[in-house]
């Protein structure tokens, strides 16, 4: 059915939005992998006549243990924040917030969205006074409280404070999800289980929690995707410090690209951290082309 | 747990033990959700009573006394109301180019069959994965080689065409809802395509175009990484960079001022999230749970 002038009005209705995405979206992924065959710099003579340096970025970034630790760090990240304590928090909420007859719902999920919903600065700035060091930050007064001297949070504990912030922030984006796929679960399902005597527990893990799988498996590989990508939450409070001790993937890359100007070996961490979103990415749209 | 067994069980067995159980149920569900609530918001503590304090600190105080004087000193303060205007000018430029283009992607998406056509909408929503924090250094070199660095117009293009992927999506999604019969109608009546699809399908997808409007301002007001990458001119900084640099000139920091600040920033993404909360599964998901 599509003729020529056919076909050119729709490339004609297409084009603008695809020339955005092909150019801001589309070529830095591209360039990214041309870049770090490149001994590109942003300063020196390299940075007018960079070379070509075939896979040399890539020799270096395996044997820097710096990489290594980011890649760690950032793995860390991902599970201990995302996959378990967002998972944890949001899938009980969201557990919580089903039951009928619970007053106050409007009220708890909107304490639960605001972290979500405010910008990521706001955030980081919120914290700040959190785990301000000495006896005057907010988290060092209620725990001496409780007689226990103060800490400085984000010197003493960088990476796991930085886990416990992103936990806060994401709670809502698995609550969000779960909410969405219990409202699928017909009621009948649970009534009929009560009727026949099963516990509260048994509901949740022979019932809920295996209708509840696909939205489990969708919200695992978006999370991780997401969670992978975090950059400003970070970089606001520690700038990945102290030392490089909350230097994560995506603030080894800015340090590299934008502080020590080394745009290739920056751009071969781009694209090993692409290559593992990629793939997680690969499995998402398999899963959800098969769902539609 | 236990106590909600007891519920179970007490439907076969005394009334009263069962109505017990179920309290006991209700409120520990209610204790949780407290216990996760009060988790989500006591970190807003700080920016809320140090907005309102004139002597405002980095650790959270109650005023002494209660004003307005930091908001008061905001709206005279020339350097805050210039990071206002330039966050509006980014969020709200590349807001018009996002819809702009999507309104006609979408379209096009939704209306038109072509070879190819499901490989695209796949292909579109594969990019939304694509970290931005990982594709900087080449976006920033594609950015200044267009002779787009540093200026309003190359932050708007970079964030619209960021955005493009969910807007595209959703309208894509919107002009699905709108029966294709309408726009036939019109065609048999003598309209052209362009002109039925303006006059009859456009006003029908309004509502759509107003959330993926939103959805888009909002993410490029909130955005910290493109703006700190692509401008270094204070003149141009939106209101995320003005934030980060005043917290990191620590002693030379207004505090009252700076929570002033990320109140009145944070204020239009509460008023988003209250304006699309029905849509905000869709856009988290990419409608991907209820087959787009």
């Amino acid at each position: 059915m599509a003729g020529p002038s056919h076909r050119l009005l729709i490339a004609g209705y297409l084009a603008p939005a695809l020339l955005l995405l092909a150019v801001f979206v589309v070529a830095p992924v591209l360039g990214a992998i041309g870049l770090s065959l490149t001994n590109e710099t942003l300063t020196g003579p390299d940075a007018l006549a960079p070379r070509f340096v075939g896979l040399t970025n890539y020799g270096r970034l395996l044997a820097d243990s710096e990489f290594y630790a980011s890649f760690l760090r950032s793995g860390a990240f991902v599970f201990f924040s995302a996959l378990v304590g967002q998972f944890v928090l949001g899938l009980l909420a969201a557990l919580l917030l089903a039951r009928p007859l619970l007053r106050g719902k409007g009220l708890f999920g909107g304490a639960i969205l605001l972290p979500l919903v405010v910008p990521e600065t706001v955030a980081s700035l919120a914290w700040a006074s959190m785990l301000a060091p000495a006896e005057f930050g907010t988290v060092n007064r209620m725990i001496g409280g409780a007689g226990f001297a103060p800490i400085a949070w984000l010197q003493a504990y960088p990476l796991q404070s930085i886990i416990v912030i992103n936990i806060w922030r994401g709670i809502a984006f698995a609550m969000i999800l779960f909410q969405a796929a219990l409202e699928g679960i017909p009621r009948e399902l649970a009534e009929a289980a009560q009727v026949d005597g099963a516990s509260a527990w048994q509901q949740l893990r022979l019932i809920t929690l295996p209708l509840l799988r696909g939205a489990i498996v969708l919200y695992m590989l978006l999370t991780t995707i997401a969670t992978f990508g975090v950059f400003g939450l970070i970089y606001f409070l520690t700038q990945g410090g102290p030392g490089k001790a909350t230097s994560v993937m995506s603030i080894y890359i800015y340090n590299h690209a934008f502080n020590f100007f080394e745009i290739g070996l920056g751009s071969a961490a781009s694209v090993m951290m692409l290559a593992v979103v990629l793939v997680i990415g690969l499995v998402y749209v398999r899963l959800l082309r098969a769902e539609i | 747990m236990s106590a909600v067994r007891a519920a179970v069980q007490g439907n076969r067995g005394s009334e009263p033990r069962a109505r017990g159980g179920r309290r006991l149920g209700t409120s520990l569900a209610y204790l949780t959700l407290a216990i996760i609530g009060i988790f989500c918001l006591i970190p807003f503590s700080w920016p809320i009573l140090a907005s309102l304090d004139p002597q405002a600190g980095p650790y959270l105080a109650v005023p002494t006394q209660w004003s307005l004087a930091n908001f008061g000193r905001l709206l005279s303060d020339p350097t805050w109301l210039r990071l206002l205007l330039n966050s509006m000018i980014l969020s709200g430029g590349a807001t018009i180019v996002a819809l702009a283009t999507s309104v006609l992607g979408g379209y096009a998406l939704s209306r038109f069959a072509f070879r190819g056509r499901r490989v695209l909408l796949f292909g579109i929503l594969f990019t939304r994965i694509i970290p931005a924090s990982a594709t900087i250094a080449p976006l920033y070199f594609i950015v200044l080689r267009l002779g787009l660095a540093n200026t309003y117009h190359g932050v708007i293009l970079v964030e619209a065409a960021q955005q493009l992927p969910l807007t595209l999506w959703m309208m894509k999604g919107f002009f699905d809802t709108v029966p294709r019969e309408l726009e036939e109608a019109a065609w048999i009546d003598g309209a052209d395509r362009l002109g039925s699809a303006i006059r009859i399908v456009l006003p029908l997808a309004m509502p759509g175009v107003g959330a993926a409007a939103l959805f888009a301002f909002i993410a490029v007001w909130g955005d910290f990484l493109t703006p700190l990458i692509l401008l270094q001119s204070p003149d141009l900084f939106p209101i995320s960079i003005g934030l980060f640099r005043a917290y990191i000139g620590y002693n030379l920091v207004d505090w009252g001022e700076l929570a002033a600040t990320s109140i009145l920033y944070m204020l239009p993404a509460i008023a988003f999230y209250l304006l699309v909360r029905r849509y905000l599964l869709r856009a988290t998901v990419v409608g991907a749970l209820q087959g787009t």
